[in-house]
């Protein structure tokens, strides 16, 4: 892994068009500022990990129930 | 005109073209960006959405509202500038649906809603708080 030492109001540069600005940091938060292309989609990497596994159990699936059980719409 | 699916689940599947979606930036962790959305049964609760590029690849997704009455999706201005779609209601929204050997065990991923509008597909992350990525589809959760 690439080590970089960053002051506040620093940045770094991936690539040509992508730009992470360290904005803050206050005690053990570091607020950062992303400037990337529209197409890039901008991921917590808490958050892209946890889809990322839905999407693959998601995709483990080969059938399904026949015919689906009813949602919670079902008359009593 | 028309394109064949090849699915290790369903055989070859014969679709027009317009019924292939370009998702630009693929989905969350996984691979391609042509998929197809094929019913599943004959209510139409389930769609699966089938690569075009690998025979295996295919998730089960549905739509939120039938099971979840009140869900809202609420994207950062970013997220809706990215997808070009400020408003959800306009698009086709999916969830993807994990699967299990008891109904009891179904969920619905809620935070990363799909949206579906004009050919193109984006999986995008959803800022409202009731959102869970593992939301039991059939066990409603009481109060």
């Amino acid at each position: 892994m690439l080590m970089m030492t960053r002051r506040a109001g620093q940045k770094i540069v991936l690539g040509d068009d992508i730009t992470i600005e360290v904005v803050e940091v206050a005690g053990n938060t570091v607020r950062l500022g992303v400037t990337a292309p529209r197409s890039v989609p901008v991921y917590r990497e808490e958050i892209w990990t946890a889809v990322r596994a839905e999407n693959e159990a998601a995709a483990a699936a080969t059938q399904l129930p026949e015919p689906p059980a009813p949602g919670p719409q079902r008359a009593a | 005109m028309t394109q064949t699916l090849k699915s290790t689940r369903f055989g070859d599947v014969e679709l027009a073209d317009e019924a292939i979606v370009d998702f630009p930036s693929g989905l969350i962790g996984l691979q391609g960006r042509r998929y197809a959305l094929l019913p599943h049964g004959k209510d139409g609760v389930f769609v699966w959405l089938h690569s075009m590029d690998d025979p295996d690849l295919a998730l089960p997704l549905t739509k939120p509202w039938s099971f979840f009455p009140r869900y809202e999706v609420e994207l950062s201005d970013s997220e809706a500038e990215r997808i070009g779609v400020s408003d959800p209601s306009e698009a086709e929204v999916f969830v993807t649906v994990r699967a299990a050997e008891e109904a009891e065990n179904f969920s619905a991923n809620l935070r990363a809603p799909i949206i579906i509008s004009g050919g193109r597909g984006f999986q995008v992350i959803n800022d409202a708080d009731d959102a869970p990525v593992r939301a039991p589809l059939f066990a409603q959760p009481v109060g």
